[in-house]
């Protein structure tokens, strides 16, 4: 997956990754088994996609609470960062809401971000 | 390791949905929503050890907080406490002011911990009210918290929890000693 640059090559990969990675939504089974909607599994590898993860992003929330933050390529992840031992939200003022502090990408699938048409953005939007 | 514990999460899914299906009856049928499909979650470690469930949908992804169901706190896998100090040796019986010693372990400590910022938390045994407890734990907390500062540390977050967040009995001196502390956690990235 890595250094991929264009578009086309990227259209490529996902519809390869659909071809071979990812099952059809199967429906009930026979007996009225349960479709399973979603796995611990990466799409078109078997591989467990967050296991290798072990230092990833922070992003501040508009209240100034850690947020993880997990960019899978196609999918991201979020959770909220929890203080250990208290169990308490771990927030702080030393960033701006919104800001991301680390490498949030985990591979090079590039991701468009939706243009907000009704007011100003105060950053750069990624392309 | 990480395969075993996604073991653990089946089961989980699994003995959790049939002990909800024990225990919810409901009067009507239709009441009941119709269950439409099943995520197999895994499990993902933070830095500070806690367990997030996580699952990959194909073109997205979910992930949640792991907490205990009764308490609602995280589920962990080691505690990051980077400082559990007995303040026995920090301070004097039922004083919040810091012994030389003291302070000069926790300026030691701040100076070379090097996280990015820090929690800090006062415990006590049960001997004496609760509210004396929390106001003692409190009171030891913001102590440290000053020698904190003091060394330039980022401090998130300083409570007392008095006696409240046992981790010993109170029963014997031994665990008595053990529940007199301060924790300090470190955010680390």
């Amino acid at each position: 997956m890595a250094n991929i640059q264009t578009p086309a090559a990227i259209l490529a990969v996902l519809a390869l990754a659909a071809c071979e990675g990812t099952v059809q939504h199967p429906g009930f089974g026979p007996n009225g088994e349960l479709p399973v909607i979603a796995r611990p599994y990466d799409a078109g590898q078997d591989v467990i996609p967050l296991s290798g993860v072990t230092m990833p992003s922070i992003v501040y929330d508009p209240d100034g609470c850690q947020i993880w933050l997990i960019d899978d390529g196609v999918e991201a992840y979020s959770g909220r960062r929890l203080d250990p031992s208290s169990g308490l939200p771990v927030c702080n003022d030393q960033y701006p809401p919104g800001t991301v502090v680390g490498e949030y990408r985990v591979n090079e699938i590039p991701d468009s971000v939706p243009r907000n048409p009704f007011g100003p953005i105060t950053g750069v939007l990624a392309e | 390791m990480f395969q075993g514990i996604r073991a653990f999460a089946r089961g989980m899914l699994v003995s959790g949905g049939v002990a909800l299906a024990a225990m919810s009856a409901p009067a009507l049928a239709q009441d009941r929503p119709q269950a439409q499909a099943l995520v197999d979650w895994g499990v993902w470690i933070s830095p500070d050890g806690c367990m997030y469930w996580y699952a990959d949908g194909g073109w997205e992804g979910f992930m949640e907080e792991r907490v205990d169901p009764q308490t609602g706190l995280p589920v962990c896998l080691e505690v990051n406490t980077c400082l559990s100090e007995n303040t026995d040796t920090l301070f004097d019986t039922d004083s919040a002011r810091l012994t030389a010693h003291g302070r000069q372990r926790l300026q030691q400590f701040f100076a070379g911990a090097g996280a990015f910022s820090y929690a800090i938390y006062g415990h006590t045994d049960s001997r004496a009210s609760d509210e004396y407890n929390i106001d003692l734990s409190n009171r030891r907390a913001q102590a440290v918290y000053q020698v904190a500062v003091s060394t330039g540390a980022v401090v998130d977050r300083v409570i007392g929890f008095g006696e409240r967040r046992p981790i010993a009995t109170n029963d014997s001196a031994a665990g008595m000693q053990q529940n007199r502390r301060v924790e300090v956690i470190c955010y680390r990235w």
